[in-house]
Protein backbone atom coordinates (compact mmCIF):
# COMPACT_ATOMS: atom_id res chain seq x y z
CA UNK A 1 0.00 0.00 0.00
CA UNK A 2 1.00 3.51 -0.91
CA UNK A 3 1.35 6.32 1.73
CA UNK A 4 -0.35 9.38 0.91
CA UNK A 5 0.28 11.28 3.85
CA UNK A 6 3.99 10.99 5.14
CA UNK A 7 5.17 13.55 8.04
CA UNK A 8 8.90 13.17 9.32
CA UNK A 9 9.97 14.97 12.41
CA UNK A 10 7.36 17.90 12.17
CA UNK A 11 7.91 20.50 14.83
CA UNK A 12 5.74 23.99 15.30
CA UNK A 13 6.06 26.58 17.34
CA UNK A 14 4.46 29.90 17.94
CA UNK A 15 6.83 32.21 19.62
CA UNK A 16 8.27 30.19 22.64
CA UNK A 17 5.12 28.37 22.49
CA UNK A 18 5.78 24.54 20.99
CA UNK A 19 2.47 23.12 19.72
CA UNK A 20 3.70 20.13 18.18
CA UNK A 21 7.23 18.69 19.32
CA UNK A 22 8.96 16.49 16.15
CA UNK A 23 6.25 14.00 15.24
CA UNK A 24 6.34 11.71 12.34
CA UNK A 25 3.63 9.51 10.63
CA UNK A 26 2.35 8.17 7.69
CA UNK A 27 -1.49 7.53 6.45
CA UNK A 28 -2.05 4.77 4.22
CA UNK A 29 -3.74 5.20 0.81
CA UNK A 30 -7.76 4.65 1.01
CA UNK A 31 -7.60 4.25 4.68
CA UNK A 32 -9.49 6.17 7.67
CA UNK A 33 -6.52 7.97 9.81
CA UNK A 34 -7.99 9.42 13.20
CA UNK A 35 -5.52 11.95 15.22
CA UNK A 36 -6.87 11.42 18.62
CA UNK A 37 -6.30 13.67 21.29
CA UNK A 38 -7.64 16.85 23.70
CA UNK A 39 -8.42 20.07 22.50
CA UNK A 40 -5.08 22.25 22.77
CA UNK A 41 -3.00 18.90 21.95
CA UNK A 42 -1.98 20.33 18.70
CA UNK A 43 -4.05 18.50 16.36
CA UNK A 44 -5.23 21.29 14.35
CA UNK A 45 -2.13 22.85 14.37
CA UNK A 46 -0.41 19.60 12.61
CA UNK A 47 -3.94 20.11 10.07
CA UNK A 48 -3.59 23.08 9.04
CA UNK A 49 -0.01 22.80 8.05
CA UNK A 50 -0.85 19.70 5.98
CA UNK A 51 -3.45 22.03 4.38
CA UNK A 52 -0.89 24.50 3.94
CA UNK A 53 -2.51 27.44 5.83
CA UNK A 54 0.20 27.33 8.46
CA UNK A 55 3.67 26.86 7.76
CA UNK A 56 6.04 24.62 9.71
CA UNK A 57 9.06 25.93 11.71
CA UNK A 58 11.20 22.15 11.57
CA UNK A 59 10.43 18.67 9.68
CA UNK A 60 9.25 17.29 6.02
CA UNK A 61 5.68 17.36 5.13
CA UNK A 62 4.38 15.34 2.09
CA UNK A 63 1.32 14.83 0.60
CA UNK A 64 0.55 12.43 -2.60
CA UNK A 65 4.69 12.60 -3.32
CA UNK A 66 4.41 16.56 -3.22
CA UNK A 67 6.20 18.40 -0.23
CA UNK A 68 3.62 20.81 1.43
CA UNK A 69 5.89 23.54 1.41
CA UNK A 70 7.41 23.51 -1.89
CA UNK A 71 4.37 23.52 -3.85
CA UNK A 72 0.93 24.34 -1.93
CA UNK A 73 -1.17 24.87 -5.47
CA UNK A 74 -0.38 21.26 -6.02
CA UNK A 75 -1.13 19.99 -2.85
CA UNK A 76 -4.39 22.39 -2.68
CA UNK A 77 -5.69 20.23 -5.44
CA UNK A 78 -4.90 17.26 -3.91
CA UNK A 79 -7.04 17.45 -0.94
CA UNK A 80 -10.30 18.81 0.03
CA UNK A 81 -10.77 20.25 3.74
CA UNK A 82 -13.24 20.58 6.04
CA UNK A 83 -13.03 22.93 8.83
CA UNK A 84 -14.58 22.89 12.52
CA UNK A 85 -16.18 25.84 11.68
CA UNK A 86 -18.43 26.69 8.79
CA UNK A 87 -16.73 28.10 5.63
CA UNK A 88 -19.61 28.28 3.44
CA UNK A 89 -21.66 31.11 2.04
CA UNK A 90 -24.71 31.36 3.93
CA UNK A 91 -26.51 33.84 0.98
CA UNK A 92 -26.04 31.38 -1.91
CA UNK A 93 -27.41 27.82 -2.23
CA UNK A 94 -25.36 24.95 -1.95
CA UNK A 95 -25.67 24.12 -4.95
CA UNK A 96 -23.81 27.95 -5.97
CA UNK A 97 -21.46 26.88 -3.13
CA UNK A 98 -20.13 23.83 -5.16
CA UNK A 99 -19.86 25.59 -8.16
CA UNK A 100 -18.02 28.10 -6.37
CA UNK A 101 -15.60 26.29 -5.38
CA UNK A 102 -15.01 24.18 -8.39
CA UNK A 103 -14.20 27.90 -10.36
CA UNK A 104 -11.65 27.57 -7.83
CA UNK A 105 -10.34 24.76 -7.84
CA UNK A 106 -10.63 25.03 -11.85
CA UNK A 107 -12.81 21.89 -12.14
CA UNK A 108 -13.82 21.25 -16.13
CA UNK A 109 -17.02 23.36 -16.50
CA UNK A 110 -18.81 20.79 -18.42
CA UNK A 111 -17.91 18.85 -15.37
CA UNK A 112 -19.26 21.39 -12.56
CA UNK A 113 -22.98 20.49 -13.08
CA UNK A 114 -22.38 16.50 -12.73
CA UNK A 115 -19.38 16.78 -10.02
CA UNK A 116 -22.76 19.18 -7.81
CA UNK A 117 -25.02 16.24 -8.65
CA UNK A 118 -22.79 13.29 -7.35
CA UNK A 119 -21.45 14.76 -4.25
CA UNK A 120 -24.79 15.93 -3.18
CA UNK A 121 -26.61 12.57 -3.37
CA UNK A 122 -23.35 11.48 -2.04
CA UNK A 123 -24.64 13.09 1.07
CA UNK A 124 -28.39 12.69 -0.02
CA UNK A 125 -28.46 16.47 -0.39
CA UNK A 126 -30.37 16.21 -4.31
CA UNK A 127 -33.19 17.70 -2.89
CA UNK A 128 -31.51 20.51 -1.20
CA UNK A 129 -29.40 22.05 -3.38
CA UNK A 130 -31.36 24.96 -4.23
CA UNK A 131 -32.03 26.22 -0.51
CA UNK A 132 -29.98 28.90 0.75
CA UNK A 133 -27.31 27.19 2.98
CA UNK A 134 -28.67 29.67 5.65
CA UNK A 135 -31.96 28.12 6.06
CA UNK A 136 -30.16 24.59 6.55
CA UNK A 137 -30.09 22.48 9.78
CA UNK A 138 -26.33 22.72 11.16
CA UNK A 139 -26.21 19.08 10.21
CA UNK A 140 -26.87 19.24 6.85
CA UNK A 141 -24.79 22.34 6.43
CA UNK A 142 -22.25 20.29 7.73
CA UNK A 143 -23.12 17.78 4.67
CA UNK A 144 -22.61 20.49 2.28
CA UNK A 145 -19.44 21.34 3.34
CA UNK A 146 -18.52 17.58 3.07
CA UNK A 147 -19.90 17.81 -0.64
CA UNK A 148 -18.01 20.45 -1.24
CA UNK A 149 -14.69 19.31 -0.23
CA UNK A 150 -15.15 16.58 -2.73
CA UNK A 151 -16.00 18.69 -5.74
CA UNK A 152 -12.88 18.77 -6.78
CA UNK A 153 -12.24 15.04 -6.47
CA UNK A 154 -9.60 15.25 -3.77
CA UNK A 155 -7.27 12.59 -3.18
CA UNK A 156 -6.90 13.24 1.07
CA UNK A 157 -10.03 14.46 2.97
CA UNK A 158 -9.50 16.26 5.90
CA UNK A 159 -12.03 16.54 8.55
CA UNK A 160 -11.40 18.82 11.39
CA UNK A 161 -13.88 17.91 14.48
CA UNK A 162 -16.19 16.59 11.98
CA UNK A 163 -19.10 15.74 14.13
CA UNK A 164 -18.32 18.87 17.01
CA UNK A 165 -21.23 20.46 18.32
CA UNK A 166 -24.06 18.13 16.11
CA UNK A 167 -26.25 16.15 18.17
CA UNK A 168 -25.91 12.16 18.48
CA UNK A 169 -28.41 11.01 15.49
CA UNK A 170 -26.98 13.59 13.27
CA UNK A 171 -22.85 12.39 14.10
CA UNK A 172 -23.96 8.51 13.08
CA UNK A 173 -25.29 9.66 9.53
CA UNK A 174 -22.00 12.00 9.09
CA UNK A 175 -20.03 8.77 10.37
CA UNK A 176 -22.02 6.73 7.47
CA UNK A 177 -21.24 9.01 4.66
CA UNK A 178 -17.69 9.00 5.37
CA UNK A 179 -17.65 5.58 5.68
CA UNK A 180 -19.58 5.07 2.37
CA UNK A 181 -16.70 7.60 0.78
CA UNK A 182 -14.03 5.82 1.82
CA UNK A 183 -15.33 2.34 0.74
CA UNK A 184 -17.06 4.09 -2.67
CA UNK A 185 -14.48 6.13 -3.36
CA UNK A 186 -11.07 5.03 -2.14
CA UNK A 187 -10.40 8.57 -0.64
CA UNK A 188 -8.33 8.89 2.38
CA UNK A 189 -9.86 10.30 5.15
CA UNK A 190 -7.84 12.26 7.71
CA UNK A 191 -10.01 13.30 10.94
CA UNK A 192 -9.02 14.96 14.12
CA UNK A 193 -11.76 14.71 16.79
CA UNK A 194 -11.54 14.55 20.30
CA UNK A 195 -14.27 11.83 20.44
CA UNK A 196 -13.71 8.71 21.10
CA UNK A 197 -16.61 7.22 19.58
CA UNK A 198 -15.99 9.07 16.68
CA UNK A 199 -12.53 7.04 16.26
CA UNK A 200 -13.60 4.07 16.79
CA UNK A 201 -15.03 3.71 12.61
CA UNK A 202 -10.90 4.31 11.82
CA UNK A 203 -8.19 2.20 10.45
CA UNK A 204 -5.52 3.82 12.61
CA UNK A 205 -5.33 5.73 15.12
CA UNK A 206 -2.33 8.35 16.29
CA UNK A 207 -2.79 9.32 20.38
CA UNK A 208 -1.76 13.22 20.61
CA UNK A 209 -0.85 15.13 23.88
CA UNK A 210 0.97 18.01 24.46
CA UNK A 211 2.44 18.04 21.25
CA UNK A 212 3.63 14.92 21.12
CA UNK A 213 2.71 11.71 18.55
CA UNK A 214 2.37 9.30 22.31
CA UNK A 215 0.77 6.13 20.38
CA UNK A 216 0.15 5.26 16.81
CA UNK A 217 -1.29 1.89 15.78
CA UNK A 218 -4.86 0.78 14.51
CA UNK A 219 -7.61 0.42 16.99
CA UNK A 220 -7.34 -3.43 17.76
CA UNK A 221 -3.59 -3.23 18.88
CA UNK A 222 -3.96 -0.15 20.78
CA UNK A 223 -7.14 -2.00 22.82
CA UNK A 224 -5.59 -5.13 22.70
CA UNK A 225 -1.80 -3.14 24.24
CA UNK A 226 -3.61 -0.66 26.72
CA UNK A 227 -6.98 -1.72 28.05
CA UNK A 228 -8.04 -5.20 29.84
CA UNK A 229 -11.34 -7.41 29.48
CA UNK A 230 -13.56 -6.85 32.32
CA UNK A 231 -15.82 -8.86 33.47
CA UNK A 232 -19.02 -8.62 35.72
CA UNK A 233 -20.17 -11.80 36.90
CA UNK A 234 -22.73 -13.22 39.46
CA UNK A 235 -22.83 -16.88 40.70
CA UNK A 236 -24.54 -19.07 43.27
CA UNK A 237 -21.37 -19.65 45.23
CA UNK A 238 -19.55 -16.13 46.16
CA UNK A 239 -17.26 -18.14 48.50
CA UNK A 240 -15.96 -20.66 46.33
CA UNK A 241 -15.52 -17.47 43.50
CA UNK A 242 -13.66 -15.68 45.59
CA UNK A 243 -11.49 -18.32 47.03
CA UNK A 244 -10.67 -19.24 43.48
CA UNK A 245 -9.67 -15.44 42.77
CA UNK A 246 -7.95 -15.23 45.61
CA UNK A 247 -6.15 -18.22 44.81
CA UNK A 248 -5.12 -16.82 41.61
CA UNK A 249 -4.16 -13.45 42.96
CA UNK A 250 -6.76 -11.91 40.64
CA UNK A 251 -7.96 -8.61 41.95
CA UNK A 252 -12.11 -8.14 42.25
CA UNK A 253 -14.82 -5.90 43.66
CA UNK A 254 -17.77 -7.33 45.00
CA UNK A 255 -20.86 -4.97 45.01
CA UNK A 256 -24.07 -6.62 45.92
CA UNK A 257 -23.19 -9.82 45.14
CA UNK A 258 -21.76 -8.91 41.49
CA UNK A 259 -17.85 -9.78 40.88
CA UNK A 260 -16.13 -7.25 38.92
CA UNK A 261 -13.48 -8.77 37.82
CA UNK A 262 -10.14 -7.41 35.16
CA UNK A 263 -7.12 -9.33 33.73
CA UNK A 264 -5.56 -8.51 30.11
CA UNK A 265 -5.65 -11.89 29.75
CA UNK A 266 -9.16 -12.87 28.17
CA UNK A 267 -7.69 -16.69 28.70
CA UNK A 268 -7.48 -16.05 32.42
CA UNK A 269 -11.32 -14.31 32.43
CA UNK A 270 -12.45 -17.43 30.05
CA UNK A 271 -11.10 -19.81 32.20
CA UNK A 272 -13.12 -18.37 34.93
CA UNK A 273 -16.59 -18.37 33.22
CA UNK A 274 -15.59 -22.26 32.12
CA UNK A 275 -15.11 -23.39 35.92
CA UNK A 276 -17.78 -21.80 37.28
CA UNK A 277 -20.25 -21.97 33.95
CA UNK A 278 -22.63 -24.51 36.09
CA UNK A 279 -23.61 -21.66 38.73
CA UNK A 280 -23.59 -18.62 36.72
CA UNK A 281 -26.21 -16.72 37.16
CA UNK A 282 -25.42 -13.62 35.24
CA UNK A 283 -22.34 -12.66 32.89
CA UNK A 284 -21.15 -9.69 31.37
CA UNK A 285 -17.73 -9.47 29.34
CA UNK A 286 -16.83 -6.19 27.80
CA UNK A 287 -13.89 -5.05 25.91
CA UNK A 288 -11.61 -1.57 26.79
CA UNK A 289 -13.03 1.41 25.16
CA UNK A 290 -10.55 3.72 23.44
CA UNK A 291 -11.43 6.40 26.57
CA UNK A 292 -9.68 3.35 28.82
CA UNK A 293 -6.63 3.45 25.63
CA UNK A 294 -6.47 7.62 26.72
CA UNK A 295 -6.53 6.86 29.87
CA UNK A 296 -3.41 4.41 29.95
CA UNK A 297 -1.34 6.06 28.09
CA UNK A 298 -1.44 9.59 28.95
CA UNK A 299 -3.10 9.15 32.72
CA UNK A 300 -6.02 10.96 32.34
CA UNK A 301 -9.20 11.44 30.12
CA UNK A 302 -9.27 13.30 27.07
CA UNK A 303 -10.40 16.73 28.34
CA UNK A 304 -13.41 17.76 26.09
CA UNK B 1 -9.35 34.99 -14.85
CA UNK B 2 -12.27 32.34 -13.69
CA UNK B 3 -11.08 32.82 -10.41
CA UNK B 4 -11.34 36.66 -10.54
CA UNK B 5 -14.63 36.22 -12.16
CA UNK B 6 -16.16 33.65 -9.67
CA UNK B 7 -15.38 36.23 -6.64
CA UNK B 8 -16.96 39.46 -9.10
CA UNK B 9 -20.24 37.10 -9.74
CA UNK B 10 -20.01 36.14 -5.98
CA UNK B 11 -20.08 39.30 -4.31
CA UNK B 12 -22.83 40.78 -6.69
CA UNK B 13 -25.27 38.16 -6.02
CA UNK B 14 -24.63 38.33 -2.08
CA UNK B 15 -25.34 41.92 -2.68
CA UNK B 16 -28.19 41.63 -4.56
CA UNK B 17 -29.54 39.44 -2.54
CA UNK B 18 -28.79 41.93 0.68
CA UNK B 19 -31.68 44.23 -0.07
CA UNK B 20 -31.43 45.97 3.29
CA UNK B 21 -28.39 47.52 2.57
CA UNK B 22 -29.23 47.92 -1.11
CA UNK B 23 -32.01 50.41 -0.17
CA UNK B 24 -30.36 52.01 2.45
CA UNK B 25 -27.48 53.39 0.09
CA UNK B 26 -30.10 54.74 -1.87
CA UNK B 27 -32.32 56.48 0.39
CA UNK B 28 -29.26 58.01 1.53
CA UNK B 29 -29.31 59.66 -1.46
CA UNK B 30 -32.10 60.66 -1.80
CA UNK B 31 -32.54 61.79 1.58
CA UNK B 32 -29.15 64.08 1.01
CA UNK B 33 -30.61 65.16 -2.40
CA UNK B 34 -33.67 66.13 -0.28
CA UNK B 35 -31.85 67.79 2.69
CA UNK B 36 -28.95 69.71 0.43
CA UNK B 37 -31.34 71.02 -1.82
CA UNK B 38 -32.66 73.29 0.71
CA UNK B 39 -29.23 74.39 1.76
CA UNK B 40 -28.22 75.07 -1.45
CA UNK B 41 -30.84 77.43 -2.29
CA UNK B 42 -29.38 79.30 0.12
CA UNK B 43 -25.54 79.27 -0.65
CA UNK B 44 -26.36 78.86 -4.57
CA UNK B 45 -26.69 82.49 -5.63
CA UNK B 46 -26.09 83.35 -8.78
CA UNK B 47 -25.75 80.04 -9.68
CA UNK B 48 -27.35 79.00 -12.94
CA UNK B 49 -28.50 75.08 -12.35
CA UNK B 50 -28.37 74.56 -8.13
CA UNK B 51 -30.24 71.43 -8.33
CA UNK B 52 -28.56 70.13 -11.33
CA UNK B 53 -25.05 70.86 -8.93
CA UNK B 54 -26.06 69.14 -6.01
CA UNK B 55 -27.39 66.14 -8.31
CA UNK B 56 -23.78 65.40 -9.74
CA UNK B 57 -22.57 66.24 -6.03
CA UNK B 58 -24.07 63.34 -5.00
CA UNK B 59 -24.15 60.66 -7.69
CA UNK B 60 -19.90 60.67 -7.51
CA UNK B 61 -20.24 60.53 -3.39
CA UNK B 62 -22.54 58.04 -3.59
CA UNK B 63 -19.99 55.80 -6.09
CA UNK B 64 -17.38 57.07 -3.42
CA UNK B 65 -19.00 55.95 -0.40
CA UNK B 66 -20.60 52.44 -1.67
CA UNK B 67 -16.99 51.73 -3.59
CA UNK B 68 -15.64 51.95 0.05
CA UNK B 69 -17.71 50.38 2.15
CA UNK B 70 -18.40 47.49 0.32
CA UNK B 71 -14.65 46.74 0.51
CA UNK B 72 -15.82 46.28 4.03
CA UNK B 73 -17.44 42.64 3.08
CA UNK B 74 -14.34 41.23 2.95
CA UNK B 75 -13.98 41.42 7.21
CA UNK B 76 -17.61 39.85 7.20
CA UNK B 77 -16.36 36.94 4.86
CA UNK B 78 -13.15 36.46 7.45
CA UNK B 79 -15.54 36.34 10.19
CA UNK B 80 -18.01 34.30 8.99
CA UNK B 81 -15.51 31.33 7.82
CA UNK B 82 -16.17 32.16 3.98
CA UNK B 83 -12.58 33.91 4.07
CA UNK B 84 -10.82 30.42 4.42
CA UNK B 85 -12.24 28.47 1.85
CA UNK B 86 -10.76 30.71 -0.66
CA UNK B 87 -7.57 31.18 0.95
CA UNK B 88 -7.03 27.00 1.36
CA UNK B 89 -7.82 27.23 -2.71
CA UNK B 90 -5.35 26.79 -5.40
CA UNK B 91 -5.90 30.28 -6.53
CA UNK B 92 -3.50 33.20 -6.10
CA UNK B 93 -4.02 35.95 -3.40
CA UNK B 94 -3.99 38.90 -5.78
CA UNK B 95 -6.81 36.72 -7.84
CA UNK B 96 -9.08 37.27 -4.95
CA UNK B 97 -7.96 41.01 -4.19
CA UNK B 98 -9.05 42.23 -7.73
CA UNK B 99 -11.58 40.05 -7.63
CA UNK B 100 -12.54 41.98 -4.89
CA UNK B 101 -11.79 45.37 -5.83
CA UNK B 102 -13.91 44.63 -9.51
CA UNK B 103 -17.10 43.57 -7.80
CA UNK B 104 -16.76 46.51 -5.07
CA UNK B 105 -16.28 49.22 -8.31
CA UNK B 106 -19.14 47.26 -10.08
CA UNK B 107 -21.67 47.72 -7.37
CA UNK B 108 -20.64 51.52 -7.16
CA UNK B 109 -21.13 52.28 -10.84
CA UNK B 110 -24.74 50.78 -10.49
CA UNK B 111 -25.42 52.71 -7.81
CA UNK B 112 -24.07 55.81 -8.91
CA UNK B 113 -26.44 54.39 -12.18
CA UNK B 114 -29.46 54.64 -10.24
CA UNK B 115 -29.26 58.14 -9.22
CA UNK B 116 -28.18 59.54 -12.24
CA UNK B 117 -31.92 57.91 -13.19
CA UNK B 118 -33.53 59.75 -10.20
CA UNK B 119 -31.60 62.50 -11.73
CA UNK B 120 -32.86 62.42 -14.84
CA UNK B 121 -36.37 63.08 -13.52
CA UNK B 122 -35.19 66.03 -11.64
CA UNK B 123 -33.62 67.97 -14.60
CA UNK B 124 -29.92 66.47 -14.76
CA UNK B 125 -29.39 66.53 -19.01
CA UNK B 126 -27.51 63.91 -20.20
CA UNK B 127 -26.26 63.42 -24.02
CA UNK B 128 -24.53 59.97 -25.16
CA UNK B 129 -21.23 61.37 -25.07
CA UNK B 130 -21.65 62.71 -21.31
CA UNK B 131 -23.18 59.71 -20.18
CA UNK B 132 -20.18 57.89 -21.59
CA UNK B 133 -17.65 60.12 -19.72
CA UNK B 134 -19.88 60.13 -16.74
CA UNK B 135 -19.89 56.33 -16.64
CA UNK B 136 -16.07 56.50 -17.13
CA UNK B 137 -15.14 58.58 -13.96
CA UNK B 138 -17.28 56.91 -11.81
CA UNK B 139 -15.61 53.70 -12.51
CA UNK B 140 -12.27 55.31 -12.43
CA UNK B 141 -13.91 56.66 -8.75
CA UNK B 142 -14.69 53.31 -8.15
CA UNK B 143 -11.41 51.56 -8.14
CA UNK B 144 -9.48 54.00 -6.29
CA UNK B 145 -11.65 54.08 -3.33
CA UNK B 146 -12.63 49.94 -3.64
CA UNK B 147 -8.89 50.02 -3.28
CA UNK B 148 -8.39 52.53 -0.53
CA UNK B 149 -11.36 50.58 1.31
CA UNK B 150 -9.73 47.16 1.00
CA UNK B 151 -6.41 48.42 2.00
CA UNK B 152 -8.40 49.86 4.77
CA UNK B 153 -10.12 46.69 5.59
CA UNK B 154 -7.48 44.33 5.26
CA UNK B 155 -5.00 46.88 8.09
CA UNK B 156 -8.34 47.35 10.31
CA UNK B 157 -9.04 43.37 10.08
CA UNK B 158 -12.38 43.81 12.11
CA UNK B 159 -15.37 45.80 11.03
CA UNK B 160 -15.92 47.69 14.32
CA UNK B 161 -12.26 49.39 13.75
CA UNK B 162 -13.33 49.89 10.16
CA UNK B 163 -16.39 51.62 11.11
CA UNK B 164 -14.32 53.78 12.79
CA UNK B 165 -11.80 54.55 10.36
CA UNK B 166 -14.27 55.51 7.93
CA UNK B 167 -16.26 57.54 9.95
CA UNK B 168 -12.86 59.72 11.42
CA UNK B 169 -11.53 60.16 7.93
CA UNK B 170 -14.38 60.10 5.52
CA UNK B 171 -17.21 61.93 6.93
CA UNK B 172 -15.19 65.11 6.92
CA UNK B 173 -13.93 64.58 4.01
CA UNK B 174 -17.09 63.84 2.13
CA UNK B 175 -18.45 67.34 3.55
CA UNK B 176 -15.22 69.20 2.79
CA UNK B 177 -15.03 67.93 -0.94
CA UNK B 178 -17.84 70.42 -2.40
CA UNK B 179 -20.27 67.55 -3.10
CA UNK B 180 -23.01 68.93 -0.41
CA UNK B 181 -21.86 72.25 -0.17
CA UNK B 182 -20.07 74.59 -2.73
CA UNK B 183 -16.50 75.13 -1.60
CA UNK B 184 -17.18 78.92 -2.54
CA UNK B 185 -19.35 79.05 0.31
CA UNK B 186 -17.13 77.96 2.68
CA UNK B 187 -15.21 79.66 4.92
CA UNK B 188 -11.80 80.48 4.60
CA UNK B 189 -9.92 78.93 7.38
CA UNK B 190 -11.68 75.02 5.81
CA UNK B 191 -10.13 75.60 2.25
CA UNK B 192 -6.88 74.56 2.36
CA UNK B 193 -8.31 71.31 4.24
CA UNK B 194 -10.33 71.57 0.93
CA UNK B 195 -7.65 71.86 -1.52
CA UNK B 196 -5.69 68.92 0.50
CA UNK B 197 -8.61 66.51 0.23
CA UNK B 198 -8.28 64.31 -3.19
CA UNK B 199 -12.38 64.16 -3.44
CA UNK B 200 -12.48 67.86 -3.78
CA UNK B 201 -10.84 67.37 -7.53
CA UNK B 202 -13.21 64.04 -7.85
CA UNK B 203 -15.74 65.89 -7.30
CA UNK B 204 -14.86 68.93 -9.58
CA UNK B 205 -14.51 66.83 -12.49
CA UNK B 206 -17.29 64.66 -12.36
CA UNK B 207 -19.47 68.18 -12.00
CA UNK B 208 -17.36 69.14 -14.59
CA UNK B 209 -18.35 66.21 -16.92
CA UNK B 210 -21.96 66.39 -15.66
CA UNK B 211 -22.86 69.92 -16.07
CA UNK B 212 -21.11 70.25 -19.64
CA UNK B 213 -18.37 73.09 -18.54
CA UNK B 214 -16.40 72.43 -21.28
CA UNK B 215 -14.99 75.19 -22.92
CA UNK B 216 -16.02 77.54 -20.24
CA UNK B 217 -13.11 80.20 -19.55
CA UNK B 218 -10.71 79.42 -15.66
CA UNK B 219 -12.60 82.62 -14.08
CA UNK B 220 -16.05 81.20 -14.56
CA UNK B 221 -15.02 77.62 -13.74
CA UNK B 222 -13.17 78.80 -10.61
CA UNK B 223 -16.67 80.95 -9.66
CA UNK B 224 -18.30 77.48 -10.34
CA UNK B 225 -16.17 75.97 -7.88
CA UNK B 226 -14.59 73.22 -10.19
CA UNK B 227 -11.52 74.77 -10.83
CA UNK B 228 -9.89 75.97 -8.05
CA UNK B 229 -7.28 79.00 -7.74
CA UNK B 230 -4.49 78.32 -5.12
CA UNK B 231 -2.53 81.39 -4.68
CA UNK B 232 -2.38 82.19 -7.81
CA UNK B 233 -2.16 78.85 -9.63
CA UNK B 234 -4.95 77.46 -11.32
CA UNK B 235 -5.85 74.00 -10.96
CA UNK B 236 -8.25 72.20 -14.05
CA UNK B 237 -10.87 70.06 -13.48
CA UNK B 238 -8.97 67.40 -15.75
CA UNK B 239 -6.19 67.75 -13.52
CA UNK B 240 -8.50 65.85 -11.01
CA UNK B 241 -8.66 62.94 -13.45
CA UNK B 242 -4.79 62.62 -13.18
CA UNK B 243 -5.42 62.79 -9.58
CA UNK B 244 -8.04 59.80 -9.25
CA UNK B 245 -5.66 57.96 -11.97
CA UNK B 246 -2.72 58.20 -9.88
CA UNK B 247 -4.48 57.22 -6.45
CA UNK B 248 -6.44 54.40 -7.77
CA UNK B 249 -2.94 53.06 -9.21
CA UNK B 250 -1.41 53.84 -5.82
CA UNK B 251 -4.25 52.06 -3.72
CA UNK B 252 -4.40 49.21 -5.88
CA UNK B 253 -0.55 48.28 -5.73
CA UNK B 254 -1.02 48.93 -1.86
CA UNK B 255 -3.98 46.75 -1.46
CA UNK B 256 -3.20 43.55 -3.74
CA UNK B 257 0.68 43.53 -1.64
CA UNK B 258 -0.98 44.21 1.83
CA UNK B 259 -3.84 41.34 0.87
CA UNK B 260 -0.67 39.37 -0.44
CA UNK B 261 0.73 39.93 3.09
CA UNK B 262 -2.20 39.54 5.53
CA UNK B 263 -2.25 36.67 7.87
CA UNK B 264 -6.01 36.60 8.19
CA UNK B 265 -5.95 32.81 8.61
CA UNK B 266 -2.72 32.23 11.04
CA UNK B 267 -4.37 34.90 13.92
CA UNK B 268 -7.67 32.97 14.04
CA UNK B 269 -6.24 29.31 13.96
CA UNK B 270 -4.05 29.96 16.37
CA UNK B 271 -6.54 31.48 18.33
CA UNK B 272 -8.73 28.41 17.41
CA UNK B 273 -5.56 25.59 18.42
CA UNK B 274 -5.00 26.81 21.64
Amino acid sequence: MNNIIEVSNFTKRFGDFTAVDNISFSVEEGSIFAFLGPNGAGKSTTINTLCTILDKTEGRLKINGTDVAENKSKVRKDIGIVFQESTLDGKLTARENIYLHCDFYNVPKNEVGERADFVLELVDLQEWGNAPVASLSGGMKRRVEIARGLAHSPRVLFLDEPTAGLDPQTRANIWDYVRKLQQQQNITIFLTTHNMEEAEICQQIAVIDHGRLVALDTLHNLKAQYTSTTMRIRTKQEDLLSGYLRERSLRYEINDGMFTVSSAQLATILEVVSTFHNCITDLEISKGTLNDVFLAITGREVRA
Amino acid sequence: MRAIKAIFMRNLINFYRDRTRFFFTIFMAVFFLFIFSFVMKAAAIGMANPMNYLISGIIIMSVFQTALNNSMNIIEDVASGFMREILVSPISRWQISIGQVLSSTAIALLQGLIIVIIGLFMGLQADPLHFLEMIGVMILVGIAFSSIGLWLATLAKSSTTFQVLVSVFVMPLTFLSGAYIPTTAMPGFLLPIVYLNPLTYTTSVFRYISLKMEGLPAAQLIKAGVAFNIHGFTIMPYFGLIMIVFIGMLFLSLCVSQFNRADFSTVKVFRHSR
